[in-house]
């Protein structure tokens, strides 16, 4: 384990990275070229970082209470997605400043490659994401995880960002501030939810095709999905 | 002296404040600096403890005791920072034990990164600083830093609003870089240089994985060297540090060897960890230590050490450039950096920095180019005026280890500037003349060499860091001196083992063929120990000469960059897409993106058309075209900014053109474009900006996170009368509605136009804007309908 440490191997989605800029099916073959190579480049050069804690999770007067760090988990975002919760993961990744600083280099260098990057790393902090997810997944193999959501997400409020910060130690841990209006800097950093069951979650946000319900699911069978 | 208590002697810190205080059942987060003020007695028995462990230095609780954080509190710095040394004070009374000033980082990032001035956080530290020595601390220690711009600032503010002792420890990853990318090689030489007392690493690993990094820092520096790592890695689940305190002593003694002799614990450390800390180093005594002083120059993510060849470009320099005077006078650092960018993808180690031109005032330009280029360039700087209040104003907001280009040997001019260059650590070229002009001979300017590193040393610069310039003399008016020179380069470098600089250009002056003279001379300089040429990294024939000399020197170790270079394979710079024959027209070659092909055959359209014919007849056209299949979703932004791009390079030529002909510019309009109060990220505003300037728009780049009143202040300065604002978040939403009010009170308001992820078209409607502009493509539809 290699709590707020930089890890190996993850890559980001070429597709994703090509939805960010607008061009999903029909980008041409030389734009994905291009974004592929970039992709792996990037990769090379810098991996994302993530840390993460598991708080127990408490319900008062209607919302989920963090214990610990004390966050109030308001909303009906959280309610609905951490309904089957007994604990739930902060999570926060990051491709740190130095992200910013070759996306500062290539503005000046070409425009165009710039916001290819800029789609890249978006991309990477995501997979970034998976990837802790996974490693959570793996400490847990008896628990069953929700979809992760992170602040801003349906309503789940950005004013918790701070609060998220200071109780994973974001500054130290990964060097990623929230500025006084809620901005996280690095750009390419993401905090999130995700709740530890010990039934079977839906995935209520990444969809049907990834639920293991999906099978049995009343209203997928219905034609309606229990998304939020 | 307040310092001989860790001269050559091992020290025993403290461990870590919050894991105690959680141990002791408080909440983590929060604000613990108003312990101080809250339960000194809790803290005084945690000092108690330390001491009783066997610390000799306890760290006051004022390490987030800054202006900063401290304002959401209540609370004022002074108030905070009397307290806390006060409580340190008392349990530490009647023993040998120190007491520090515990400064951490601010809280917030510093330019570029984020929104904080360089300025702006040394007043912070100030702010702290003098409050501590005020309160009675023994020294300051600064940590857990992560960006070495911060920790200039704060130990800048240390030194010179304080007599206090200063130790600066940074946090560093295993791969042995800090989260902003810094090396261990160029936060040692760095700080070392502004006069730190002792350096060292705090945080983020445990002894095990720290212990390499100390050893490079002891070869990197002549200074006391500092280890306060964690009790291991923390584990995500319950918060809890790995390595028990037997096995933290334990793992810290190889650092030991290495020559650390400053040893504490930083997060999940106790007591405990202090007193097998203790029992683990009695009785021992500092290792040798092995410096290895090299000539050095260095930005935070690039440590250049000085062997064999470096290359320092020349380009940044209005001498005889009329498009780079012009970008001087008109403030355009957007074009300076282009310059700088350039030549770093050349291949240029160095990059020599030159901004005085007439009407240029050179103490506020010089800075602001230092912030601009370090904002994007990785190279080291060499910053090239005579003017000492420039170079100190640009040595001050450099980040990293610089040079100084140049004194001489004349009394005055080392008296004025080599204390600037001893302040700030940088190295120095010294020019082999003097009042008396330039000796003639070899042996008149190795005399001079001498004068000048004499001086230095006795200024406390160390030799390394002394280069001499043995000067290059035009050979077609004075034949004889090129051999002069080249002998006096051999002097200077075999007999007096300094770096050599030589300005190598200047040689072929008057001469048709102008690059063949160079390149040999250039070639014989090095033979001759040229360490260090100042040449055009784009002559191709220069840098050839250099990747040459690499490989025949054996620099270039089995020749793999000769190789990469002559192969194409690893080329810095993606050539151009070769063109398909001479049937390639303009238009085809803006809207297929191909910079370098539109640049070219802007420059043949030139001889038949005119500058304005080029722009309304193919430049726009072309755009629009290209435009125009970006909104049928048949191109995407990557291409759509292609071809703005290659527009670009057409208005290059447009620009050198008319610059040529000393006319004014062609600008079509001028409007400001902004990224609003509160937001950071602005490649958004980037896109819009450089699709209208490839339009031909002159705009006027505010920045991010700006204030409302700056907007209105320029509108009304510049009587603009176009604002494009640019919002992220809804959280910054607010500031783009007040900042439109703000302009719409003007008697003359200017027209407003808004976009930005989170904008609609009927926020754009409420907060008054008068336009949306849901793309960098419609912005240029309504500067249009507004500037034409």
């Amino acid at each position: 384990m290699r709590n707020g440490q930089e890890v190996n191997g993850v890559k980001p989605d070429i597709d994703e990275a090509l939805r960010y800029l607008g061009a999903g099916n029909g980008a041409p073959e030389t734009l994905r070229r291009e974004i592929s190579a970039m992709a792996d480049r990037l990769a090379g050069q810098l991996q994302p970082r993530w840390t993460y804690q598991v708080f127990d999770l408490r319900r008062e007067d209607g919302a989920f209470r963090l214990c610990g760090p004390d966050i109030v988990l308001a909303g009906r975002t959280a309610e609905r997605m951490l309904a089957q919760c007994g604990q739930a993961v902060l999570l926060a990744c990051t491709l740190g400043v130095r992200f910013d600083a070759l996306l500062r280099a290539e503005q000046v260098r070409d425009m165009a490659r710039a916001v290819m990057l800029d789609a890249c790393g978006s991309a990477l902090v995501e997979s970034g994401c998976n990837a802790a997810e996974g490693e959570i997944r793996a400490r847990f193999p008896d628990r069953y995880l929700t979809d992760r959501f992170s602040p801003g997400y349906g309503d789940l409020p950005l004013t918790l960002q701070p609060s998220i910060c200071a109780a994973l130690d974001m500054p130290r841990r990964l060097g990623v501030h929230v500025t006084g209006s809620l901005l996280m800097n690095p750009a390419k950093s993401v905090t999130a939810v995700i709740g530890l069951s010990d039934r079977p979650q839906r995935a209520r946000i990444r969809g049907c095709a990834y639920c293991s319900m999906r099978e049995t699911c009343t209203l997928r069978k219905g034609g309606k999905s229990c998304a939020l | 002296m307040r310092s001989d208590f860790f001269k050559d002697k091992i020290v025993i810190l403290d461990g870590a404040m919050g894991t105690v205080l959680q141990q002791k059942g408080l909440p983590p987060g929060g604000q613990p600096e108003l312990l101080n003020l809250t339960d000194p007695a809790l803290l005084e028995s945690i000092y108690r403890e330390y001491m009783a462990a066997g610390s000799q230095v306890i760290y006051a609780n004022t390490f987030g005791a800054n202006g900063l954080k401290l304002g959401r509190t209540g609370h004022g710095v002074e108030e905070i920072i009397t307290a806390a040394i006060g409580i340190a004070r008392r349990a530490a009374a009647g023993t040998e034990v120190r007491v520090a000033l515990d400064v951490g980082p601010l809280g917030e990032l510093l330019e570029p990164m984020g929104s904080l001035p360089f300025e702006r956080a040394y007043e912070l530290f100030r702010e702290m600083a003098v409050a501590g020595e005020k309160a009675g601390a023994d020294l300051a220690v600064i940590e857990t830093m992560t960006d070495l711009y911060e920790a200039k600032a704060a130990l800048l503010a240390v030194k010179e609003n304080t007599d206090l002792p200063v130790f600066v420890t940074m946090s560093f990853e295993e791969r042995g870089r800090t989260f902003t990318g810094c090396t261990v090689a160029s936060m040692a030489r760095t700080l070392e240089g502004l006069g730190a007392d002792a350096i060292g690493l705090n945080c983020s690993l445990g002894p095990d994985l720290l212990a390499p990094l100390l050893k490079e820092l002891c070869e990197n520096t002549r200074l006391p060297v500092i280890a306060k790592p964690n009790a291991g890695l923390p584990d995500p689940v319950d918060g809890h540090y790995d390595m028990g305190p037997e096995a933290f002593a334990q793992a810290l003694m190889p650092c030991l060897d290495a020559g650390v002799t400053i040893f504490g614990g930083c997060c999940g450390t106790s007591p405990d960890y202090i007193r097998c800390l203790k029992a683990a180093l009695a009785g021992k005594s500092p290792a040798p230590r092995r410096y290895d002083a090299a000539g050095f120059l260095c930005t935070p993510v690039t440590p250049l050490r000085l062997e064999g060849v470096r290359v320092i470009g020349e380009r940044v320099n209005p001498t005889g450039k009329k498009r780079f005077q012009q970008a001087l006078l008109e403030n355009d650092l957007d074009y300076i950096l282009d310059v700088a960018i350039q030549q770093e993808d050349a291949g240029a180690d160095i990059l020599d920095v030159n901004v005085g031109y007439p009407g240029v005032d050179e103490v506020d330009m010089l800075p602001r180019v230092v912030k601009k280029l370090q904002s994007a360039v990785s190279l080291p700087l060499q910053l090239d005026s005579t003017n000492p209040d420039a170079l100190e104003a640009g040595l001050r907001v450099y980040n990293g280890k610089a040079a100084v280009n140049s004194v001489n040997g004349e009394a005055a001019v080392l008296e004025r500037i080599l204390p600037i260059v001893k302040k700030y650590g940088a190295s120095v070229v010294g020019l082999a003349l003097d009042k008396g002009g330039i000796p003639q001979t070899a042996e008149g300017r190795v005399a001079i060499a001498r004068r000048i590193l004499d001086a230095a040393l006795s200024c406390g610069i160390p030799k390394e860091d002394v280069w001499i310039d043995c000067l290059t003399l035009t050979v077609s008016a004075q034949q004889e001196q090129a051999m002069e020179t080249l002998k006096a380069v051999r002097t200077v470098r075999r007999e007096l083992g300094l770096q050599t600089v030589l300005g190598v250009s200047n040689i072929s002056f008057g001469l048709p063929n102008r690059p063949l003279i160079t390149q040999n001379f250039l070639i014989q300089a090095m033979a001759a120990g040229l360490t260090l040429p100042i040449i055009n990294p784009n002559q191709r024939e220069m840098m050839d000469a250099v990747a040459a000399f690499r490989v025949l020197s054996g620099e270039d170790v089995q020749c793999q960059a000769y190789v990469a270079r002559f192969t194409g394979e690893a080329a810095p710079v993606k050539a151009a897409a070769p063109s398909a024959a001479g049937d390639m027209t303009l238009d085809d070659a803006i809207i297929k993106g191909l910079k370098a092909d539109a640049g070219r055959l802007a420059k043949q359209a030139l001889e038949t058309e005119s500058e304005l014919t080029l722009v309304e007849q193919h430049l726009i056209p072309a755009l629009d075209q290209v435009g125009e299949a970006y909104e049928k979703g048949k191109m995407f932004l990557p291409q759509l900014l292609s071809a703005a791009q290659a527009a670009q390079s057409v208005f290059e030529v447009i620009r050198a053109a008319i610059a040529e002909k000393g006319g004014a510019p062609v600008k079509k309009g001028r409007l400001i474009i902004a990224t609003v109060q509160g937001d950071i990220h602005d490649i958004g505003k980037n896109i819009v900006k450089t699709v209208l300037e490839n339009y031909g728009y002159e705009v006027l780049d505010l920045g991010r996170d700006v204030a409302p009143e700056t907007i209105v202040e320029t509108a009304v300065k510049e009587n603009i009368r176009l604002v494009g604002l640019s919002a992220l978040m809804t959280t910054t939403l607010p500031a783009m509605e007040e900042t439109i009010r703000q302009l719409r009170e003007l008697p003359e308001p200017p027209v407003t136009f808004v976009g930005g992820a989170v904008v609609t078209p009927e926020y754009a409607e409420k907060m008054g804007a008068d336009y949306y502009a849901k793309d960098a493509r419609q912005s240029v539809e309504i500067a249009r309908k507004v500037l034409e």
